[in-house]
């Protein structure tokens, strides 16, 4: 049979359990705004009973435990999307630099090209007129420095986001190597048996933000976590993490990735740095030998027309531009002379034939090995520039919007609830209450017994 | 469903929305285009850029029209007071086969038909914009020059070759006639009939026959000249097709990358009023919880 005595332990474990509770409460509420925060709450077990013959007597509450509230799969799932609204992200950001480069109407390469060979047309009225053929070598110089001023961003372009993946790889290794304490503190904790949510919530938050800048596969195993790339490249294992680093490489100029097993740079698809390495390594470079292509193809048909006629000294007319080919050539085109007389605009020899200028004109509507004349590889140009962003413009609002699914979801099960909390606030306050008041009343019954011996 | 306070997530980006079409809308209204830059429309984009090239083409061929035609216009207004000098010259030699005038009135003929020549040489040398009109391509010397043992004292330097012109994308036109297909065609050499006239005049002797062979250079140049009227009123008509061309350009321009203003004006008011009812809707749910009245009472 029970004892006052018992009934008094049993309030006091009451008491205690629900000062559990309204610390988890108030810890709750003070965490509602912490980024990576999984709400808490106290498990409370019935105690063991006590058993007296036939008769088994509650033995009050237990705390047994503080719980934090996750769903690993949802992590799994925000951490994929991130990685791929992470890339788009970078993409379209650095895409956005280069668009400008690429204006449809006025300004820009296109602009130069149609100038050039307007200006050509404006010379045939009047071929020996010093200021025309003054303005048709000024364009010719505006659309060689059209070219090269696109082709010098889009190579400045690509040095600072060889810049940022130097960067980006540096975060990585910060990330990994925290992650990797992270691993080893929770297996000590773990040992030990004692909470380690919070622990778990801050390895979560940098799990989240290495998604941010690269792909990464999580493998849970038991409170340790494993990280590897797609592809299998470990990044953390337990309590080790391994660093990444990257080097300049000889073929291409630009900085690889490496892990322990290698070159990794063409195998990173995810994050920010997958978005910087498409951009740099695929994107930027092919606009740009397109871009030399064009500026080759313009030179070499211009050149090839201009010596077919005669300057105005009478002489055999030589190239128009300097002779540029390969990579490099839209970067360095340039004009081949600074006389206007030079210009062979004569078929004849004399000064006042425009034969030639229909040689020259010929060019803006020949096609060029991609078969296309230059304008129209220009706007093609202009059509590739913008749907590579519009692509991954709609892929980054569709990221967004699962992204933003999932973080509800998420707040769902781990958010904290200003409602929740404050009813449980009620409630343990309450069950205090009432706890203190059951050990007033037994304090007062064994005042009534001790009274008792006393008559 | 659980729920949790996440209208603070759900407000931001619902704004941020709001703002993005707002700005999208000010954008298209105040340039008047639906795509500003190439990924609002990739492949309207790289149409307007052919169109735009096409537009810039066709301004550059009316301005090409215009200098042609106003130097066209010059030589065909001086061969037109050469024709009628000309016509002078073959009265005169009419005048002077009448068998009455004495060898005083025939001097005074000759000597009025070499005034003729000397206009018409004047003509022959006329220059344009720093260019001689009849020298063929050879332009920047005087064609014409006094030369004694040239066929009428004058001989040529230009050459026989004519300049094209494109005014339309494939279209040329040819921009001048050569003085030798004008003044000194083989057979009906102005100067050499004028010098022959002013001498049979002079001598009295075969009138006739000199005034014929001004008549043959008096055909030769007007049948000739007939190339610059005509050259004129096509010219007239490629201007008026490329001035529609232009037109069509634009139109085409407007459709493609153009701003419905309606759209763009009722675009403008829905991002509006979902900025607004986002704020209000807030403001209205406010932060409203059970700790709210937990603390009143």
């Amino acid at each position: 049979m029970g004892s006052l005595y018992s009934a008094l332990s049993i309030s006091v474990g009451s008491l205690q359990a629900q000062q559990a509770g309204l610390e988890t409460t108030t810890n709750n509420l003070a965490n509602m705004n912490t980024p990576g925060y999984c709400r808490q709450r106290p498990l409370l077990q019935e105690s063991n009973p006590v058993i007296e013959g036939r008769l088994a007597f509650g033995n009050g509450v237990t705390l047994s435990g503080i719980e934090s509230l996750r769903d690993s799969l949802l992590n799994v799932q925000i951490n994929g999307e991130t990685q791929q609204q992470s890339k788009s992200q970078t993409f379209v950001d650095t895409m956005n630099q280069i668009q400008p480069l690429f204006p449809m109407d006025s300004a820009g390469i296109g602009d130069a090209i149609g100038g050039f060979f307007q200006s050509l047309d404006a010379l045939a009225a009047n071929p020996s007129d010093a200021s025309l053929r003054e303005t048709v070598l000024s364009a010719a110089n505006g659309l060689a420095s059209s070219f090269s001023q696109a082709a010098g961003q889009l190579n400045s372009t690509r040095s600072n986001l060889d810049l940022s993946v130097q960067q980006n790889v540096q975060q990585i290794n910060q990330l990994t190597s925290e992650i990797a304490s992270l691993n080893r503190t929770l297996a000590i904790t773990a040992s030990t048996g004692s909470d380690y949510g919070s622990f778990l919530d801050q390895r979560d938050a940098l799990v989240q933000q290495l998604s941010g800048l690269t792909d990464v596969s999580v493998l849970q195993n038991g409170s340790s976590l494993t990280l590897t790339t797609r592809q299998g490249t470990a990044l953390v294992v337990d309590g080790q993490s391994f660093g990444l680093t990257t080097s300049l490489d000889s073929n291409d100029g630009t900085q690889h990735v490496y892990a322990q097993a290698g070159d990794i740079t063409a195998q990173i698809s995810g994050g920010k740095l997958g978005g910087v390495l498409e951009a740099r390594d695929q994107t930027v470079p092919s606009i740009l030998s397109q871009l030399d292509d064009l500026a080759s193809a313009l030179v070499t048909n211009l050149n090839a027309a201009h010596q077919q006629g005669y300057d105005l000294n009478g002489q055999q007319g030589g190239d128009l531009f300097n002779p540029v080919t390969g990579p490099g050539a839209a970067g360095s085109m340039s004009v081949a002379f600074s006389d206007p007389n030079l210009l062979a605009a004569s078929s004849d020899g004399t000064t006042g034939s425009n034969g030639n200028i229909a040689n020259l004109t010929a060019v803006a509507t020949q096609t060029l090995p991609n078969g296309m004349t230059p304008i129209q590889t220009y706007g093609n140009l202009v059509f590739q520039v913008g749907s590579s962003i519009s692509n991954a413009n709609a892929e980054l609002t569709a990221s967004n919007n699962v992204l933003q699914q999932l973080q509800q979801q998420q707040s769902s099960v781990s958010g904290v609830s200003l409602d929740e909390e404050a009813s449980n606030l009620l409630l343990y306050e309450r069950a205090y209450q009432a706890a203190a008041r059951a050990i007033s009343t037994v304090d007062q019954m064994l005042q009534t017994a001790i009274n008792m011996g006393a008559q | 469903m659980r729920l949790t306070s996440t209208e603070s997530m759900i407000l931001l980006n619902a704004l941020n929305a709001a703002d993005r079409s707002q700005q999208n809308a000010l954008l298209q209204m105040t340039t008047g285009k639906r795509v500003n830059v190439a990924s609002d429309d990739p492949s309207a984009a790289a149409v307007e850029v052919q169109t735009s090239d096409q537009t810039s083409g066709c301004d550059q061929f009316l301005r090409s029209i215009s200098s042609v035609t106003s130097e066209l216009q010059t030589a065909d207004s001086a061969l037109n007071s050469c024709v009628t000098t000309l016509q002078r010259a073959i009265s005169l030699g009419i005048e002077g086969a009448n068998g009455t005038l004495s060898q005083q009135d025939r001097d005074a003929l000759a000597s009025e038909v070499k005034g003729i020549s000397d206009q018409v040489l004047g003509i022959a040398n006329l220059s344009f914009n720093g260019h001689f009109l009849f020298a063929g391509t050879a332009d920047s010397q005087q064609p014409y020059v006094l030369d004694p043992n040239a066929p009428g004292g004058v001989a040529y330097q230009g050459n026989d070759f004519t300049n094209q012109i494109e005014v339309e994308q494939g279209h040329t036109v040819a921009m001048n006639l050569p003085g030798s297909k004008l003044f000194s065609a083989a057979g009906a050499n102005v100067f050499q009939a004028l010098s022959d006239l002013s001498d049979a005049l002079s001598s009295g002797t075969a009138i006739d026959t000199a005034t014929e062979s001004v008549r043959t250079a008096f055909d030769q140049l007007t049948s000739s000249r007939v190339f610059y009227g005509s050259t004129v009123s096509q010219l007239d008509s490629d201007q008026t097709f490329l001035q529609s061309e232009k037109l069509q350009l634009q139109q085409n321009s407007n459709d493609n990358v153009g701003v419905d203003m309606n759209v763009a004006a009722t675009n403008l008011v829905n991002a509006e009023n979902a900025r607004n009812s986002a704020l209000a809707a807030v403001a209205q749910a406010g932060n409203l919880s059970l700790l709210d009245y937990l603390s009143k009472t």
